[in-house]
């Protein structure tokens, strides 16, 4: 070849595709492969070459496999844009698919497989049928993809023309490639299918298992995962299992490891010999610390893991924490996992070790790994009570190098040393008030506050110090306001002196009418009334012992962190989230029917992300539950910004209500200084919850959360308190809030509206406005009889009846619609036909028993929907509809 | 387990290679991921993480000689599966040019498409063997001339310390033919060794580890069986004992905590005699990975004296010995070391005499900095730096918490810490008059070398 590539990007200087069209009508066929590469020059830096479709497409029949793959590769990129002209192609590819040299075959199929051209798909099936059963290995590895890829454009398709058999016998070839590529394809289509068409049973286990040995590395990893998914049928099966894949533990490949360590931890959970178990431990701890010796961005993915399984499994690495500690030129993404981890291992035994470690991490450069090291010191003392008083020895000689953000760091701490080992270790307390002018950041600040008043009788100038901090007490941040409230009452207790109480007075007139923060203006006031009517009772309720806090390394919630041990080298295990909170992988067949008569039309498949603006808005919303949108009368721009009417932006984390669908983001963490809100009114067992979930991206713990609902058409209120545990940053919780209705009725009229305030201890009260869903509040009893259904709606007068039309929504069957709205508690009456429309009749009931009466009428398969309703308060009929709304689209 | 897009970025966000391999990201990928790189600061780190999501797709990506390779995702895939394959990626495309950097890449695209289309099909991993994506691609490389390259491999640390190295060597494209159009038979084992090593401030070794790769990269032809002998006397695992007790040196051998090989190894008899057999593929491969912990002796010896000389002053004291034979070179050497923040200056004083060493305090980054050229340290040297430090405020406390560690990088080439050998390395074939070049080569290079004051 003739000189250098990177000639084919050199502009020309007029008309650069005429005169590529012209090169490409060479009679030389040099020149016209020329030609092909400046067009796929141009086409990779986003040039718009579509135009020369027919002129390239006219370069496919050649001997020559290196033109004809970029022909190829052409086609891959333009065939969508000009499907009329595609079908010039077909020709060639299926010519070629029958082409005595197999890489030409292979090449045809894989690639009519990733042109999504109905004309090009329809061709597709007579040669990927041929070629499952080639004679060449390399042909059918590269069928086995093609299934996958039809399925994914076509899935009738696949189960009509028999693929899945035909893929399900390559799992026995005697080529390991294709066998793994059948895995690969078999574990896609599962994934996105309900019937069941890829199970373990214990024959492929067996033949799986055989072909694991021979497999390629990667290859291997497919097998793995998909047998991660079986479940042994008892202790010695499992035990068989695991013998066969600790091999894998010795490989190479870091993906190979993690998923062989996934495996015999899965199985370990049905193994009851401690024996094995302890073996089993020893055997996995080194090529765990092997990981570690690899790029840092496999360290990474390592340390996450092990995070996980050591909260499940201490003993693994129970010896090994030496291999944790920080090397000088960790990425700060490594170091910061590696302190995590350590804090997990530190015991009694090497708490000295550690310790001189985070001593030394805590005088390094970087200001958030120091920041991290002083509070792992903290956590520490409160983890191992017998090293506590080393840790604090270690605290303040960190306090006495007056760094500002390490002596603040180690106020925070020490103050939860103190909640954690109360009355122990108030003899320093002297120390840490002499960094009391230095301090400038509102935690440390509160936490220091707040050890003033938890011993003010031992600090001989409580009141003084106190009352340094009150001079700026309108300008101080909330958190240290409250702090500074409390602790003045608390001193005011102890020490009822005049001091004390003058600085009472300022506080409280401080906190009730010079402030805007409801928090503290009802702090202030229970205060306030309880000093005055009875000092003693107040002494009990403010001086209370209060509850001792407990180490929280181990902070994951015991079910979530079993799901993540599942996960265990995938995403989830890197984000320790589940899978369903960030998986926005579009799927349509979550909602499908078990219905066998069901037919998978043209909605299986994915939506295009280049799809027309209108279906695209439609189709996210439609497959992965409806998403945010801005609350009803009230337009809210941000909502609007976070909306995702925009098919290519969907939310980060899209938690989900127990049903599968993601809970709507009511407060994004933009707007809640990095706390983010998802909520939803949900219904389970006939008991109406508000499912929430909250996500603390802030920089420091949040607890004490509390929720507050403003009176509401329904009248809905929390039964009682929230409980969501104190979140550290980067964790999040999830919970079902019991409601009542008919609580605090609102006047005025039925609006959907449902505003809330959440608060906690260290930010603003947060309010965002949620939409109530109707259909969490129809009933289980709202099924009506025949005759009480006619007799109801005959005498209700027709200004009670209320249409609307959804030309949106399409009814794919009318059993899957029934089966809908009868999980949301409405209920099939009757159906008849009119012409060829289907009218159906449903009740439902509303709180307060009142009825409602459904008709529902479309054409099946068509768009559009009528909706009419009925009910002696019509009121409600547009809360019903964008209930609709939300169900047909869900 | 399949990834939506892979693509290269330059350093300054430029697209290099891009391919969509199923249609499901938006467009628009290249940019927000290359924003997100550049300006992560969600936890006030600075260097983002290999791993993050932003608006539902997860990114994955490592850093290759200043590239990003880049792939996303948005089902919940291994990510190990992915940043390996990425690695891969890179050493393949490297085996096929010779050389990686932008200037192969753009030269080469059609080349670098041919291959990225047969090791991943519909976002799956196919296979990133170079020997076996020899016989599906048809494109030849065009080499870059060697002067500008940028070695992506610790074997290019050849090229700088000794003559008898053909360093080069390494950086030819497998697939390519040199000049004359005959390919030189050869084929070079590097046991790299990096090494960490933490010293207390009482000088006394803290934690110390060995990551250590016998590399191989053959140029054989026909693919004849390999065998390599390593020491007899090697040993595999610490038989449960924690790191804590170190066994004494004392004669027990080379106890590896663990090690793993290349698929192509066989280990029929490793057991017995400590013997690897294979058929090396084309292109470049570890044969196996060790970790060691136990204790060795530590190539170089650093002392660190800071001293208070009056209210706004004061000095520092740093000495190197070289703790390896005399025949022994250590390549250049880079000694740092952090000074208080509130240092406003420094001055320094070398030992008389001293030649190829220089000093510089990074006034930025308050970072005192020694190099020492290669040559210039040979075994059992020692090398001492005297820097005086002038204060802009009077400092409070322990002077000595608020500078260092003083951490070291340096390369030793023929030398290697853990005593791990290769005895001899066996080519099987038939004739007698065949006798490629072998080329067996050690080399140790710090990688977290650090002793605290």
């Amino acid at each position: 070849m003739s000189g250098h590539d990177s000639k084919y990007f050199s502009t020309t200087k007029k008309g650069e595709i005429p005169e590529l069209k012209e090169e490409l009508n060479s009679q030389y066929k040099d020149k016209r492969k020329d030609a092909v590469k400046k067009v796929i020059a141009a086409m990779t830096v986003g040039k718009d070459v579509s135009s020369l479709f027919t002129d390239v497409v006219n370069c496919m029949q050649t001997e020559n496999l290196e033109l004809k793959k970029l022909v190829y590769l052409y086609l891959i990129n333009y065939a969508k844009s000009q499907p009329d002209l595609a079908i010039l192609a077909v020709n060639t590819f299926v010519k070629d698919s029958q082409d005595p040299n197999p890489l030409i075959r292979a090449l045809a199929v894989r690639t009519m497989g990733c042109i999504r051209v109905d004309k090009i798909t329809e061709y597709l099936c007579d040669p990927l049928q041929k070629c499952l059963k080639d004679d060449d290995p390399y042909v059918r590895k590269t069928a086995a993809i093609c299934v996958a890829k039809l399925f994914d454009i076509n899935a009738e398709l696949v189960e009509d023309r028999g693929f899945l058999e035909a893929l399900k016998d390559l799992i026995s070839d005697n080529n390991p490639m294709v066998v793994a590529n059948a895995v690969a394809a078999l574990a896609e289509i599962q994934e996105n299918s309900t019937s069941p068409i890829f199970e373990i049973n214990s024959t492929t286990l067996t033949k799986l298992l055989t072909a694991l040995n021979e497999c390629t590395e990667w290859g291997q990893v497919f097998i793995l995962d998909a047998l991660s998914r079986y479940k042994a049928a008892d202790p010695r099966e499992a035990e068989n299992i695991v013998e066969r894949v600790t091999p894998r533990l010795q490989h190479a490949n870091c993906a190979v490891v993690l998923s062989a360590v996934k495996m015999i931890l899965q199985q370990m959970e049905l193994i009851t010999s401690t024996d094995v178990i302890r073996n089993l431990c020893k055997k996995m701890a080194p090529p765990l610390v092997t990981l570690l010796s690899a790029e840092p961005e496999i360290q990474y993915v390592a340390l996450r893991n092990i995070n996980l399984i050591v909260q499940k499994r201490p003993t693994i690495l129970a010896h090994e924490i030496k291999v944790f500690f920080c090397k000088y030129n960790d990425p700060i993404y490594v170091k910061m996992e590696k302190l995590e981890i350590m804090i997990k291992l530190a015991s009694d035994r090497n708490i000295d070790q550690v310790l001189l470690e985070f001593k030394e991490y805590a005088t390094e450069v970087d200001v958030d790994f120091v920041r991290k090291a002083v509070r792992a010191i903290g956590r520490c003392a409160i983890k191992l009570e017998r090293a506590a008083e080393r840790c604090i020895s270690v605290l303040l000689e960190l306090i006495k190098i007056k760094v500002n953000y390490v002596v603040q760091e180690a106020i925070i701490v020490i103050k939860d040393i103190f909640r954690r080992y109360p009355n122990t270790y108030e003899s320093i307390i002297a120390t840490l008030c002499e960094s009391l002018d230095t301090l400038d950041e509102p935690e440390a600040k509160a936490s220091m506050i707040w050890i003033i008043g938890e011993y003010a009788e031992r600090i001989d100038n409580a009141d003084e110090l106190l009352e340094s901090f009150l001079e700026n007490f309108p300008e101080e941040p909330a958190q240290v306001q409250l702090q500074l409230l409390t602790a003045t009452v608390k001193l005011f207790l102890k020490k009822p002196t005049e001091g004390p109480q003058q600085m009472i007075q300022v506080v409280l007139n401080n906190a009730t009418v010079e402030t805007d923060n409801p928090d503290l203006r009802d702090r202030a006031y229970i205060y306030w009334r309880l000093l005055s009517t009875d000092p003693e009772a107040a002494k009990d309720v403010v001086l209370a012992e209060k509850p001792v806090i407990t180490d929280d390394s181990n902070q994951l919630d015991p079910s979530l962190l079993d799901e993540l041990l599942a996960n265990i080298s995938t995403l989830s295990s890197v984000y320790h989230k589940p899978p369903e909170a960030f998986v926005t992988r579009l799927k349509t067949t979550v909602q499908k029917t078990e219905d066998e008569d069901y037919v998978e039309g043209s909605e299986t498949g994915y939506p295009e992300t280049s799809g027309n603006p209108v279906d695209g808005a439609a189709s996210p919303a439609a497959t992965t539950g409806y998403a945010p949108k801005p609350a009803a009368p009230v337009p809210d721009l941000l909502g609007d910004l976070m909306g995702s009417d925009n098919a290519a932006i969907v939310p980060v984390d899209e938690p989900t209500t127990p049903s599968g669908r993601p809970l709507p983001v009511v407060l994004p963490a933009s707007k809640g200084q990095g706390l983010q809100i998802s909520a939803q009114l949900t219904r389970q067992d006939g008991q109406v919850f508000y499912t929430m979930l909250l996500e603390n991206n802030s920089q420091s713990l949040l607890d004490g959360f509390m929720i507050q609902f403003n009176k509401n058409s329904f009248g809905l209120a929390a039964v009682g308190p929230l409980q969501v545990p104190p979140l550290q940053p980067g964790a999040s919780a999830r919970t079902m809030l019991p409601m009542v209705l008919s609580q605090n009725m609102s006047a005025g009229p039925t609006s959907s509206v449902l505003q809330v305030a959440v608060k906690n201890n260290q930010q603003p009260v947060w309010y965002f406005e949620d939409k109530i869903v109707l259909h969490a509040l129809f009933s289980e009893d709202g099924r009506m009889e025949r005759g009480t259904f006619l007799e109801t709606w005959r005498s209700l007068p027709d200004s009670n009846e209320v249409q609307k039309e959804f030309p949106g929504i399409i009814i794919t069957s009318v059993e899957s619609t029934l089966d809908l709205l009868a999980a949301s508690n409405m209920f099939f009456i009757a159906k008849r036909k009119n012409g060829n429309q289907d009218v159906l009749y449903l009740s439902a009931k509303v709180p307060r028993g009142i009825p409602f009466l459904i008709e529902l009428t479309a054409m099946v398969g068509q768009p559009g929907l009528k909706c009419a309703v009925k009910t002696p308060t019509p009121e409600i009929a547009p809360l019903f509809f964008e209930a609709v709304e939300i169900l047909f689209k869900a | 387990m399949m990834i939506s897009q892979f693509f290269v970025l330059s350093q300054r966000g430029d697209n290099i290679v891009f391919r969509d391999y199923r249609a499901e990201v938006p467009k628009g990928s290249t940019e927000t991921f290359f924003r997100k790189v550049k300006f992560w600061k969600e936890d006030g780190n600075a260097e983002a993480p290999p791993i993050f999501n932003v608006d539902g797709v997860n990114y994955f990506h490592v850093k290759v000689v200043g590239l990003y390779f880049v792939a996303t995702t948005r089902v919940n895939v291994s990510p190990s599966l992915v940043l390996e394959l990425l690695q891969r990626i890179a050493r393949v495309i490297k085996d096929y040019l010779g050389v990686l950097n932008e200037d192969s890449f753009r030269k080469n695209f059609v080349l670098v498409y041919e291959l990225l289309d047969e090791v991943i099909d519909f976002g799956y991993v196919q296979t990133t063997s170079t020997e076996v994506l020899k016989s599906y691609i048809f494109n030849e490389p065009i080499v870059v001339a060697p002067a500008r390259l940028q070695p992506i491999d610790p074997a290019a640390i050849f090229t700088q310390g000794n003559k008898r190295m053909p360093g080069t060597a390494v950086t030819k494209s497998v697939v390519a033919n040199d000049p004359g159009g005959r390919r030189r038979e050869e084929i070079f084992v590097d046991i790299i060794e990096k090494i960490s090593v933490t010293f207390s401030s009482s000088g006394y070794i803290l934690t110390s580890e060995i990551d250590g790769t016998i590399q191989m990269k053959s140029y054989l032809s026909g693919n004849p069986e390999i065998r390599l002998a390593l020491n007899e006397d090697l040993n595999i695992g610490r038989g449960g004992r924690s790191v804590y007790d170190y066994r004494s040196s004392s004669g027990s051998g080379v106890i590896l905590d663990d090690c793993n090989f290349h698929e192509s190894v066989r280990l029929d008899s490793f057991d017995s005699d400590r013997t690897l057999s294979l058929v090396p593929p084309d292109g470049e491969f570890p044969v196996m990975n060790y970790r060691m912990t136990q204790e060795f002796k530590p190539p170089f010896h650093v002392n660190t004296l800071i001293e208070e000389a009056g209210r706004l002053k004061a000095e520092v004291i740093i000495k190197i010995r070289a703790e390896f034979p005399s025949d022994i070179i250590a390549n250049t050497i880079t000694v740092q070391m952090p000074l208080p923040n509130y240092t406003s200056r420094a001055s320094f004083e070398l030992e008389p005499g001293a030649a190829g060493q220089r000093t510089d305090f990074k006034e930025s980054s308050k970072m005192l900095e020694w190099n020492l050229k290669k040559a210039s340290i040979v075994g059992g040297g020692e090398h001492t730096l005297r820097a005086k430090l002038t204060f802009s405020q009077e400092f409070h406390g322990n002077i000595t918490k608020e500078a260092g560690p003083v951490s070291m990088t340096f390369t030793i080439p023929m030398y290697n810490v853990s005593k791990l050998q290769v005895k001899y390395l066996q080519i099987a074939k038939k004739s007698s008059s065949y006798n490629p070049y072998r080329w067996v080569r050690y080399v140790t290079q710090a990688n977290s070398y650090v002793a605290r004051i």
